[in-house]
């Protein structure tokens, strides 16, 4: 029953776009991984292909053991959650449902049963005659999702579930989603450019960017260690601070400068072959960068800057503030009583440093992997959230706790 | 000036400002329409009056009631036989026109086609010729297969030159079920002849049933075409009796005209009631996307 899937140098061309470059990726059986990455990345046409309503140029798509790249979608056996839904509008939530089965030929009696199984698991039994025009979105988004449980499908494809919905119910959605996955472990690929639904729902997540895959790994991990300066910056919010940097290595100790400071770099951190004296691009998380008097003792740097802007969240704020020249945002506690063009006093733990290469933007340093002991932090606060449109789901969801222990067992 | 005054001032300027002009231009706009609206009403007017007149004639003038004209045309055989003729006629059209159309819209919808739009062009090209322009050939052509005088073989010619715009037509209603429906229902299992019986089908039925009325009151009101191609007089549809009424017999029986020419407008009125309806919104793909 569960397979896993795997894409193997996939490319898809549309005339002289490229759309997906060279992709390989392999979702493991019973597995949620989430595409991620800002529209146009290619990552709707990676799901389409593996539905089958995109071909790819090149490449394999393998289900289970199985070719599919000229299986069509009728035979593939995926279940597909569309962004719109794309219910069926002149049936009603009973003949949605059973829609599929009837197409596969199965007895008028399982088709009953299963429809109100399907029905009570997601809450939809009194609306079994109602029409997708008389119900609500959260509604219409359910029936979708029944219609692809109803199957038992060897993968379901999700392309942005939830983005029709408003921000409330979207959480409650995510959540139940996350429940869904837990109870029926169905291999997911679900496709997002929301870095929260990523960060929460995915056992595993893979960031595409301008047709290619940029990294994949665990939400933690991903956090920690990204591969490279657009993951960085897509990842985490508000977004990693970037600014300039140099690197100097001397008898074996490698030092970094910047915003005015020099440091050497952790014993435990590991420099990549890519390292080379000379320009680098320092990332800094705004959580990393706190008022010198919240500060605790690791965090031995401090810079000096003067306010831009404070943005107050309510259980804490977000400094904007200029410091050698360079604009960058910090975490301060709520309340510091902080005001613009103050001049404060920033710390910042050298061992929570990023640095990139300043040309290709890949990773230079190997920071120690989640166990050391500056581990600590968890992803389900605040910090995985979305810029534009999130402070009210700025808050800590149950779920998110059993889909990060679920994340750490994979890894 | 006290507040009082200038708020009277501000009221005065608020109402006679915006609503006591009337543009030239809107005067003259609506007397156009009128004047149009008279040149449509007047033929009928005259229509309604004679039918029920005892002595009719080129004038519109309130009739001296009578029904001796509907008595005479229902007794009529040819009458009846042109109704009969006519409605084998355009429901042949009719069925024929729309099957082709909606085979044929479907695919210029859906799939890639090479030159479909050269296609699709050249399609309204040829809906906007005459008929009147082929109709030699036609009838040459006919004359060589040995269709002449069949109510059947004259709808086919009726059905090629109707298709064109029945195509236009069709294509639109079909582009406007969202793609995702149907790509949701083939990931569903369902295959292609299930798709179009159960989804595309059921929900471009308001689409059909327009097409499908549209190139009936087409048809209905043809003349050329089978004034040319069918001379047996129980061949002869509704409006080629009319003409018949009107020539042939030498005298014109204004009383009888009218009354034909009524009954034959009456199912063109009714459908084209019925396909106001439809054209006002009882298209709804409410629920399905969004």
């Amino acid at each position: 029953m569960l397979s896993e899937v795997r894409f193997e140098g996939v490319h898809k061309i549309f005339g002289t776009e490229t759309a997906v470059e060279d992709l390989n990726l392999r979702v493991n059986a019973g597995e949620f991984l989430v595409l991620v990455g800002p529209s146009g990345c290619g990552k709707t046409t990676t799901l389409r292909m593996l539905a089958g309503l995109e071909r790819p140029s090149y490449g394999r798509i393998l289900i289970g053991d199985k070719l599919v790249n000229n299986v069509s979608p009728r035979f593939r056996d995926v279940a597909m959650v569309f962004q719109s839904y794309a219910l069926y509008p002149h049936m009603n939530v009973y003949d949605n449902l059973a829609f599929g089965m009837r197409a596969r030929g199965a007895a008028g009696s399982v088709i009953a049963q299963r429809v109100k199984e399907t029905a009570e698991v997601l809450g939809l039994a009194q609306l079994m005659k109602r029409r997708p025009s008389e119900l609500s979105g959260g509604q219409r988004q359910r029936v979708a999702l029944g219609r692809a449980l109803i199957r038992q499908p060897q993968v379901f494809l999700m392309d942005e579930p939830l983005s029709n919905l408003d921000a409330g119910l979207r959480v409650q959605m995510r959540a139940e989603l996350s429940r869904l996955h837990e109870r029926f472990r169905v291999t997911t690929l679900y496709v997002t450019h929301d870095q929260v639904e990523a960060m929460t729902m995915g056992d595993r997540i893979a960031v595409m960017n301008s047709g290619r895959l940029q990294q994949v790994d665990a939400p933690e991990t991903l956090y920690d260690n990204p591969a490279n300066i657009f993951v960085a910056g897509f990842i985490g919010s508000p977004r990693m601070n970037f600014v300039r940097g140099s690197l100097t290595m001397t008898r074996g100790v490698a030092a970094v400068e910047f915003l005015g400071v020099t440091t050497p770099l952790s014993s435990r951190a590991k420099l990549t072959a890519e390292a080379a004296d000379g320009a680098v691009t320092v990332g800094l998380r705004p959580e990393d960068l706190m008022w010198r008097r919240a500060a605790p003792p690791e965090s031995t740097l401090t810079l000096s800057a003067e306010v831009d802007v404070v943005e107050p969240m309510g259980h804490e704020a977000y400094v904007t503030a200029v410091c050698a020249g360079e604009t960058v945002t910090s975490r301060f506690p709520p309340r510091s009583g902080v005001r613009t063009r103050d001049r404060i006093e920033l710390a910042l733990n050298p061992a929570r440093l990023h640095l990139f290469d300043a040309r290709s933007g890949n990773t230079i340093l190997q920071r120690p992997v989640a166990g050391g002991a500056e581990l600590p932090r968890s992803v389900g606060e605040a910090r995985v959230d979305e810029s534009e449109e999130g402070r009210s789901e700025r808050q800590r969801e149950p779920h998110t706790r059993s889909a990060q222990s679920r994340a750490e067992e994979i890894s | 000036m006290s507040a009082v005054e200038a708020r009277r001032a501000g009221a005065e300027k608020l109402i006679v400002v915006p609503y006591s002009r009337v543009s030239p231009a809107a005067v003259a706009t609506n007397m156009i329409l009128i004047l149009l609206g008279c040149f449509f009403l007047l033929p009928m007017l005259w229509m309604v009056f004679a039918s029920v007149d005892s002595n009719p004639d080129w004038a519109i003038k309130l009739p001296t009631p009578t029904l001796a004209n509907f008595t005479d045309v229902l007794g009529r055989a040819d009458a009846i036989s042109s109704f009969r003729s006519s409605l084998i006629l355009a429901g042949t059209t009719t069925v024929v026109t729309t099957v082709l159309a909606v085979l044929a819209a479907y695919p210029l919808s859906r799939m890639h086609i090479p030159f479909k739009r050269a296609f699709m062009l050249a399609i309204l090209f040829a809906s906007g010729l005459p008929v009147s322009m082929l109709i030699v050939p036609v009838y040459q052509m006919y004359v060589y297969f040995g269709w002449l005088d069949s109510l059947y073989t004259t709808a086919l010619f009726l059905a090629a030159s109707s298709l064109p715009f029945a195509i236009w037509l069709m294509k639109n209603f079909i582009d406007a079920v969202p793609a995702e429906l149907e790509q949701a229902a083939a990931i569903d299992g369902a295959s292609t002849a299930r798709i179009l019986r159960e989804l595309v089908l059921p929900l471009t039925l308001p689409g059909i049933a327009v097409t499908a009325i549209y190139t009936f009151i087409n048809a209905w009101g043809a003349f050329i075409i089978p004034f040319v191609l069918t001379y047996s007089p129980d061949n002869q549809p509704g409006p080629v009796e009319i003409y018949n009424f009107m020539g042939s017999h030498g005298l014109f029986k204004f009383g009888d005209l009218a009354v034909f020419s009524l009954l034959f407008s009456v199912p063109v009125i009714v459908l084209y009631l019925f396909m106001s309806r439809y054209f006002s919104g009882a298209f709804n793909f409410g629920g399905a996307v969004k």
